[in-house]
């Protein structure tokens, strides 16, 4: 079959794995790690680049804890935001996509049933991920001492003004290379597999893959574009001044998408593997592809509704945005219904009754079955605040305040790291062939998770209401006192302490019991297998797989959404901007106002001023 | 369909799985969906009722 040798002699040669919907088959007693073990140690060691960030990124995540309200400060404030800007990228870059390549390594291999091209190259990709977020780190790091003169206080969001040091971006940008090479190696292979198998559907972890991989593509290109050509000259005193409001944009074009793209490999294992933990199937294949093509077309034409606030962008194309994004609430309401029907079959067929009993019959001992349902029940929860967060109006309510910290610590913090979580204790033994440590530990610390988070996410919440600020080290001010309602600031700060507390223990439990694990000795038997869809690719039109389809259309919409505010931006500010810093761009803009007629000022006067003080550079 | 009037047996779906009919995932949604309707009128409350008016400058 392939030069490789990956794919053991006896099965190497058939190419006639039976094609259950959801990919290709693990025959009989074999693991990932027996069929293909080359593609086994890559999906561990990405796996394991993940935990060492997520170790990091989570003990940063209790200083900051106890740090911002106040009950322990062993750190000075300024490091406060070394420390936020190293928990923001280790945990949203390098934890979360270093899992995420690995689920899709893993997951193309399987459904293909067919190993990598090229092991080489998948260890060059892997090795230039590595690399740069390595160097990307220690330059954040370095932030900690004054004896180096490197830093990168800029926090995940990386935008101008603030600058981080030259390291910081040619770090990610080495790290983002590796992310594009490791999806030209799922496209090889794909290819590969469509030249053995021309007519055959793509199976459906493979599609979801493939579309999630030309989402990325799409949703980097502005943020390759904002380092290379403005990020990184302009650290490196070659260009003199960016445009902020540019980088901004530009920032947050590929910061939409890249939401979906953490959350895509959770949908990957809710969908494929959760259904069968439960001993139910996948209820719906084609509605599974749906889902994934709306992501790949709506995910990144809405990025504007994180800049609601931002003063250099028509409120009109902020109105675009917002209409798309409610539009993306669709794929993921199609989802909460067919993960849920999938399990609910599962129940029904182990004999649950009634409208609410089935849920009893669950296997709620197992720590990948409950916590992959915690972390989709928290995202439901999620689901409420995001809607807040989008609404253009309502938006103005919580805009910048912890609130939004607590959000997507329901989404990303919750659904996507704890789906991880919970899917290494079912993901881990099939491509090491090594037992979990303690399965009983791995229950208690999902559930420690979701209590944590339930107790931290609801108090970030509450205080955004009261307009405690997110990002800010000592969010206390003399003079002024926030109101009292949910139990007022104190009460509120000391839930988000000790729920931090309860998480950061979940951590180290989570990390314990993986290192446990590697110290077990490898053993036959266990192997799981993916139960076929009920309704099965054979149901799905076939223009569903026309990625090069959705594909374009995606572009077309991305170009439809950004174009006139991308031109409009660089028209009123210059492609290098009138200056790093914010407030003489204020200036400038009131400069302008005072020189135009009266009724002109009565009609912008709000938004400048509005935007430009109220809004701030977050 | 192919189970008698209301509760399918475990049986009857191993043999006709498009049978299943999710009544208790519409269940379900439909509580999330009242969920979701009392938050919002709640922050209604917030965003209108709770706050006075701010003035800058
Ligand atoms: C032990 C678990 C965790 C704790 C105690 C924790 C705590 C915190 C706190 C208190 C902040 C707010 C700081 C501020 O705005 O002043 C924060 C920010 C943040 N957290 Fe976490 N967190 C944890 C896990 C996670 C996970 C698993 C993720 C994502 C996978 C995550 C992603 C983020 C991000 C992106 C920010 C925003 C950084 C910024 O505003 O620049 N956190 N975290
Ligand atoms: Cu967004």
């Amino acid at each position: 079959m392939t030069a490789t040798a990956d794919a053991p002699a006896a099965t190497a040669d058939d190419g006639t794995a039976p094609d259950d919907g959801t990919g290709g088959s693990e025959p009989g007693t074999e693991t990932f790690y027996d069929r293909f073990p080359e593609a086994a140690r890559i999906v561990r060691a990405t796996f394991l680049g993940a935990f060492l960030a997520f170790a990091v990124g989570t003990t940063f995540g209790i200083i900051q804890t106890l740090h911002r309200t106040g009950i322990a400060r062993p750190f000075s404030s300024v490091d406060y935001y070394t420390f936020l800007t190293a928990h923001g990228v280790f945990l949203v870059l390098s934890f979360t996509i270093f899992f995420l390549v690995g689920v899709f390594t893993w997951a193309l291999v399987r459904s293909l049933d067919r190993p990598l091209v090229n092991t080489r190259f998948s260890w060059a990709w892997y090795g230039l991920m590595a690399t740069g977020m390595t160097l990307t780190g220690l330059t954040i790091l370095a932030g900690f001492t004054s004896a180096v003169d490197v830093s990168a206080d800029v926090l995940f969001t990386f935008y101008a003004p603030l600058q981080a040091h030259p390291l910081f971006y040619g770090g990610l940008a080495v790290f983002l290379v590796g992310t594009w090479l490791a999806g030209l190696d799922w496209w090889r292979t794909f290819l590969a597999w469509r030249r053995e198998h021309p007519d055959e559907r793509i199976p459906l972890q493979a599609f979801m893959v493939l579309t999630t991989t030309i989402m990325w593509y799409v949703a980097t290109s502005a943020l390759a574009i904002s380092v290379l050509f403005f990020l990184l000259p302009w650290s490196l005193g070659l260009i003199e001044t960016v445009n902020p409001t540019l980088t901004r944009t530009l920032f947050w074009f590929f910061g939409h998408p890249v939401v979906y793209f953490w959350l895509m490999p959770a949908y990957l294992l809710w969908y494929t593997v959760l259904p069968s933990i439960a001993g139910g199937r996948l209820f719906s294949d084609p509605l599974a592809r749906v889902v994934f093509v709306l992501f790949l077309l709506l995910s990144t034409p809405v990025g504007i509704h994180h800049q609601y606030l931002d003063p250099g962008i028509a409120e009109g194309f902020k109105f675009v945005a917002m209409t798309n994004t409610m539009f993306l609430l669709l794929p993921s309401l199609l989802t909460a219904f067919t993960v849920v029907a999938s399990v609910e079959y599962g129940a029904r067929v182990r004999g649950g009754t009634g409208l609410f009993g089935w849920l009893r019959t669950l296997p709620w001992r197992d720590p990948a079955f409950t916590g992959m349902m915690l972390a989709g029940l928290m995202f439901a929860a999620g689901g409420f605040s995001g809607m807040v967060n989008a609404g253009m109006n309502i938006n103005y309510l919580i805009h910048n305040t912890i609130w939004v910290t607590g959000h997507f610590h329901l989404t990303v913090g919750t659904a996507v790291a704890l789906t991880f979580m919970a899917a290494t204790y079912w993901l881990w033994p099939q491509i090491t062939n090594k037992p979990i440590y303690s399965r009983q530990i791995g229950l208690a610390q999902v559930v420690l998770w979701f209590a944590g988070m339930a107790l931290m996410s609801n108090a970030m919440h509450a205080q955004g209401l009261l307009g405690v600020p997110r990002r800010t080290a000592e969010p206390t001010y003399s003079g002024f006192e926030y109101g009292s309602a949910f139990g007022g600031y104190g009460e509120l700060n000391l839930q988000v302490a000790i729920g931090g507390t309860i998480l950061f223990a979940s951590a180290v439990l989570f990390l314990s019991n993986v290192v446990l694990t590697m110290g077990n000795s490898r053993t036959d038997g266990l192997a799981e297998t993916l139960a076929e869809p009920i309704s099965g690719s054979e149901d799905a039109p076939l223009v569903l797989d026309n990625i090069r389809l959705w594909g374009g259309i995606a572009v077309l919409l991305v170009l439809l959404a950004y174009a006139l505010p991308i031109v409009a931006i660089v028209q009123r500010g210059g492609l290098f901007g009138p200056g790093g810093e914010a407030y003489p761009m204020v200036l400038d803009a009131l400069a302008i106002l005072a020189e135009q007629a009266p009724d002109v000022l009565v009609e912008r006067m709000p938004d400048v001023l509005g935007g430009g003080w109220a809004g701030g550079w977050p | 369909m192919g189970t008698t009037d209301g509760e399918q047996t475990a049986a009857g779906l191993l043999e006709d799985p498009k049978s299943f009919d999710p009544k208790g995932t519409l269940a379900l949604i439909l509580v999330y969906f009242c969920i979701l309707v009392t938050m919002w009128v709640y922050i209604y409350f917030v965003e209108f009722l709770g706050n006075d008016l701010i003035v800058v400058g």
